[in-house]
């Protein structure tokens, strides 16, 4: 149920301002978006036309905490088949870096585990420019599990069978516990200080 | 095709995961007669993890202008990277301002609009062409193939280079080395689930468990994609799919470029095909 008083004007504006989120308007509730989505098989619940609406209405809180907000694949068939160019997949990644800012102030808690994924990931962009597998998967099992330790025995227990397999085949091996790294590093790091929403 | 030449952007995964995938297009294109020159110092993309366009567009300023300084056009494997470094191009020409901005963070980011943005796939059909593939084929692949495309080839419009629900390419690749396409209708460019591979598995397994039986059940002797994170969740993970839903599946998965050398007479160890997960004899066995 819609409580008036408790909804957000503003919130529409927010997004708009967001990279991705420019689209947010133009959406005419048709549902296109929500009928081709392949994640309806799996969750039949998932409705990103009632997330779009619910973003214009100002349910600020309930958009934001909402888990689907985390399993969109950005496989980009809402995108492709939107009539209105809403760029759906683009609009939702906007939402989910409002969210995760409200989280870094405290006002959100996110159940959601990617978020900590996508930092580990682009930490490693930032520190070597390329992607360092054992790195990202170190630091995003730390996080998830409260521990070093802890991440290094939930990461062993579910990759354990996967590593070996991989090392048979030439796949991963001594070369792939040290990472590859660009030599103008300090670019990385200043690309991620200076650019994204939040450095307007 | 001796003028062709590209930049090749190999991406992440090139020397680890997707190593066969590195292998075989660098020996198709040299059995095509078209170089490639690795980019010096490249990047990466950004992947989907990096879900501010800004900061996407900042780094893969930085892998243009790389190409751009030696006038040549980009090549990748990596339907991810394709999308990342071809979304940036689109926007960096346009926006000039963006431009500036991104110029004002460091002198090696500055880009001006110069290259153009190639996909294998479509490189391999449009670049080079059927024609010019076909009179190099030396054998026949007599096998059923279900071609995977994935979501970067066809979507989003802003870089799609074929079609977003019936893409065609591949087929016709498949077509003039001898194989036999089996009707694969939408799962063609439908999510393999990997994006969620980590953080949501049971959703990804899921997904990649439709495009596995889906291929089966169309009678495929294998799957042929062009993506590495394809690759890693319908041939790495396997297995662990199997596992978990109890089902037994056993289907080899090729990138193109595997099944496109077998026919232009490369050898298997050459396109890496003792390193796909899946065993690939029986393919390779039935190239003659």
């Amino acid at each position: 149920m819609i409580k008036t008083w408790e909804l957000d004007p503003n919130f529409k504006y927010e997004i708009l301002k967001e990279p991705g989120g420019e689209h947010l308007t133009a959406c005419f509730q048709c549902s296109t978006c929500t009928l081709g989505c392949p994640l309806t098989e799996i969750i039949p619940t998932y409705n990103p036309r009632r997330m779009i609406q619910m973003s214009l209405l100002g349910m600020r809180n309930e958009v934001l905490s909402n888990p689907d907000l985390w399993v969109c694949l950005i496989c980009q068939t809402c995108t492709a088949r939107c009539p209105q160019d809403v760029q759906i997949a683009d609009l939702l990644g906007a939402i989910r870096r409002i969210a995760e800012r409200e989280e870094e102030t405290g006002k959100l808690k996110i159940s959601s585990v990617r978020p900590s994924f996508d930092k580990a990931f682009m930490h490693q962009i930032q520190k070597y420019g390329r992607l360092y597998d054992m790195g990202l998967a170190m630091e995003y099992y730390k996080v998830k599990e409260g521990s070093f330790i802890k991440g290094m025995m939930a990461m062993s227990k579910d990759y354990k069978k996967f590593g070996m397999r991989m090392f048979k085949k030439g796949k991963m091996g001594v070369k792939s516990m040290f990472p590859e790294k660009v030599k103008d590093r300090e670019v990385m790091r200043k690309i991620f200080e200076r650019m994204g929403a939040e450095k307007k | 095709m001796s003028n062709l030449k590209y930049a090749y952007f190999p991406g992440c995964p090139s020397e680890s995961t997707a190593i066969d995938q590195d292998m075989s297009v660098k020996a198709v294109f040299e059995r095509l007669g078209v170089e490639l020159e690795e980019m010096e110092d490249w990047n990466c993309c950004g992947a989907s993890e990096v879900e501010d366009p800004e900061i996407v567009y900042a780094l893969n300023a930085r892998n243009l202008a790389i190409a751009e300084k030696k006038g040549l056009n980009i090549m990748t494997p990596c339907s991810i990277c394709y999308y990342n470094l071809q979304r940036s191009n689109k926007v960096l020409r346009e926006n000039e301002e963006l431009r500036k901005k991104i110029h004002s963070i460091d002198s090696s980011l500055t880009y001006n609009g110069g290259v153009e943005v190639k996909h294998v796939v479509d490189a391999l059909v449009n670049d080079i062409g059927i024609e010019e593939i076909s009179s190099k084929v030396q054998k026949k692949v007599n096998v059923k193939v279900a071609p995977y495309y994935g979501c970067y080839m066809g979507r989003p419009p802003l870089t799609a280079f074929d079609d977003p629900d019936a893409p065609i390419l591949m087929d016709r690749l498949i077509e003039v080395i001898g194989g036999e396409v089996v009707p694969f209708d939408y799962r063609k460019a439908k999510c393999c689930g990997g994006p969620l591979m980590m953080t949501v598995p049971d959703i990804a397994f899921k997904m990649a468990r439709d495009i596995l039986e889906g291929a089966k059940n169309a009678g495929a002797d294998c799957i042929v994609l062009a993506c590495p994170l394809c690759g890693m969740m319908l041939d790495a993970k396997q297995e662990d799919i199997e596992e978990a839903f109890g089902i037994k599946i056993g289907l080899p998965v090729l990138y193109i470029t595997q099944l496109l050398g077998l026919a232009l007479g490369i050898s298997p160890d050459k396109l890496g095909l003792n390193k796909n997960v899946v065993d690939t004899k029986a393919i390779v066995g039935r190239v003659v």
